[in-house]
Parts: C-alpha cells; structure tokens; sequence
C-alpha cells in the first residue's frame, strides 16, 4: 500500500521497539522486517533516526560490533526503560485502534 | 566540538572532512546540503559532535551496502534531517526563551 | 546598553575578536555578508550578546564552510538576508524560512544528484 507515511509515523518508533524487543539487532535488519511486514516505503534513514532517539531517550542498549565487511555495524537490544516505553506503546495503540473501530461500527 | 573548533581546522575537523571525501560523489554531495542545512537550523545538539560523525558512520555503512544515497534515505532529505534533530532545541529557541523569560514559547 | 556596547565592553569582548578575526579570513563576498548580518542582528533590540553568540557562531560557521567549498554567496544565503537573520534567531516568520530551508536544500540535492560527476 503506498502513501502511508504520514499515518505511520507515529508508530513507526514502537513497530522499532517491538522488533528489537523480540531480538538484538541493527538497522538494516530491522527496515528489512518492515519493508517484509509491508511498509515498503521505510528506507534505512528512517529506522536511523528512530534508532538515535531511541538512543538518546536511554530506550535501547547499543554495542557496535564488527560485520563481515565494511565498518561495524551498531546493535541494538532493549533495556528496562525500553520494555517498559514498548508496553505503553501497545496500550496506546490497543486503546486507539478500539476507539477507531467503534466509530467504523458506528457504534457510541 | 564546537562549530568553531569545526571550522577552525582542528585535528577533529579535518578528519571528518577526510570521511567525506573518501565517500562516492552521491553521498558526498547529500552530506554537505546536509551539513549546511543543520548549521542553518542550528540544534544545540551540533555542539557534542556526535550528530554529524553519527551521520557518516550510518553513510559509510550504507555505501559498503552498496547502496545510492536517496536508496538509503529517501528522496526527501529535509525531512531526513527534520527527523535527525526533532528532540533538540536550537539556538533560535534558546534566545527566545531567553528574551521572552521562560521555555516553550519558540516559535516550533 | 546598545549592541557593540555590549559586544565590545564585556567579556565578550575577547570572543567577539575571535569572530572578527574569523570574518577578516572570509572571501569578500561572504565578508560583506557578515558584515550584514551584524547588522540585522544588532537591531534585535533585548539582544543582550551571550544569547546571540552561538547563533552568531552558527551564522559565521555557515559562511566560513561555503567560502571553503567555493559557493557563492548568493547560492547559501539567497537574496534575503534579512529574513535570513531572523529566522536564525527563531523570530517572527522563522517557520516560513526554515521551510524555504527545507526546499532548497531537497531542490540542490536533486539539481546536484542529476549532474554528472557532481
């Protein structure tokens, strides 16, 4: 589906958590699971700029380490603070997504 | 890092600039409008440095991924930097902070 | 206390030489330029110097990386360095500007990108 930017934009960032959450991992990986979920219009830049907030809030553990080829690559895992942002983040969205279905249904 | 110290030729400095032009001309040409753009915009976060060496780590990796520069970032590079320097206040912000004597009132 | 009072009779004073020693090193199109900004920036009226110094830093650090990489003055700066000034210190019409910003820095990306050879 195209043109989901604006409307993913708010979720992106807990899409991000949940998958370093199930595993440690780096960027690429993580915008290749997105871009396999579906959203095939999230580039790397934007997982990058997720991942340096996620950073700086003290959201997520980082540790470079050497790849293969070319310079290392930075892994990411969860910490407390994480966990913790990452179960907020699925309330929010459970309250929201049923709110938003009650008006489909046409319901009060 | 200062920007002065940037600018002024430090050791630093000049090691960065190395990077970027050991980088291919693409992504040479996109971290300079880069560059120029977060000088302009001033984030207060320019001054620990990590912003921009961040940036080239992330680039050099892209570039051993052998990817074009826009693959990495998307076409629309502004919002690229937008989203780099969201959570920083700029010095814009601080003077009028400082002019109207309390935080928030910046024009976002 | 009027702007260069304060520029000049404080102890900004030694920082302040520091920029002018910077600006004397400026090509002279991006000197004039300075010299303009000074000048907006001075009518800034509650400018008290220390909250203007990292924008004006900011502001001379732009200018000296452009002169470095041999941009005209007019290709970074635009025709309004009024506007300019003011959205660098964040005033009034600063979100029209950093707009401008945006669109000029993804319309010299594309327009650089198409070139061949850069």
């Amino acid at each position: 589906m195209d043109d989901l930017t604006e409307m993913l934009k708010g979720t992106l960032e807990g899409c991000v958590l949940e998958i370093i959450g199930s595993e440690e991992t780096y960027g690429y990986a993580i915008t290749r699971r997105l871009n396999e979920l579906g959203f095939a219009d999230v580039v790397e830049g934007t997982v990058y700029t997720i991942l340096l907030r996620l950073e700086r809030n003290g959201l997520v553990q980082a540790a470079k380490r050497p790849s293969g080829l070319g310079p290392p690559r930075k892994f990411y895992a969860l910490n407390d603070a994480g966990r913790e942002e990452l179960a907020t983040f699925w309330s929010k969205w459970e309250y929201i997504t049923s709110r938003i279905d009650k008006l489909k249904e046409g319901g009060r | 890092m200062g920007i002065q110290d940037i600018i002024e030729g430090k050791k630093q400095w000049r090691a960065h600039m190395a990077r970027v032009k050991a980088l291919p001309p693409d992504y040479q040409i996109v971290y300079k409008e880069i560059q120029r753009y977060i000088f302009k915009v001033g984030p207060i976060d320019l001054l620990d440095g990590s912003l921009l060496s961040g940036i080239l780590d992330f680039f050099e990796e892209g570039v051993a991924a052998g990817k074009g520069v826009l693959e990495l970032i998307g076409n629309d590079v502004a919002a690229f930097c937008d989203d780099l320097i969201k959570d920083s206040r700029t010095y814009a912000d601080v003077y009028q902070e400082s002019i109207s004597g309390k935080p928030g009132t910046a024009e976002k | 206390m009027n702007f260069w009072e304060t520029m000049t009779g404080s102890d900004l004073t030694r920082e302040w030489k520091a920029f002018e020693a910077r600006a004397e090193a400026l090509p002279a199109d991006h000197r004039a330029a300075w010299e303009e900004i000074k000048g907006h920036l001075s009518l800034y009226s509650d400018f008290t110097g220390r909250n203007l110094m990292p924008i004006l830093d900011n502001a001379l650090g732009l200018l000296e990386e452009t002169a470095s990489d041999g941009q005209g003055i007019h290709e970074v700066l635009g025709d309004d360095i009024e506007g300019f000034c003011a959205a660098l210190a964040g005033g009034e019409g600063a979100r029209s500007h950093r707009d401008r910003w945006r669109e000029q820095l993804n319309r010299n990306v594309a327009k650089k990108l198409s070139r061949p050879g850069g």
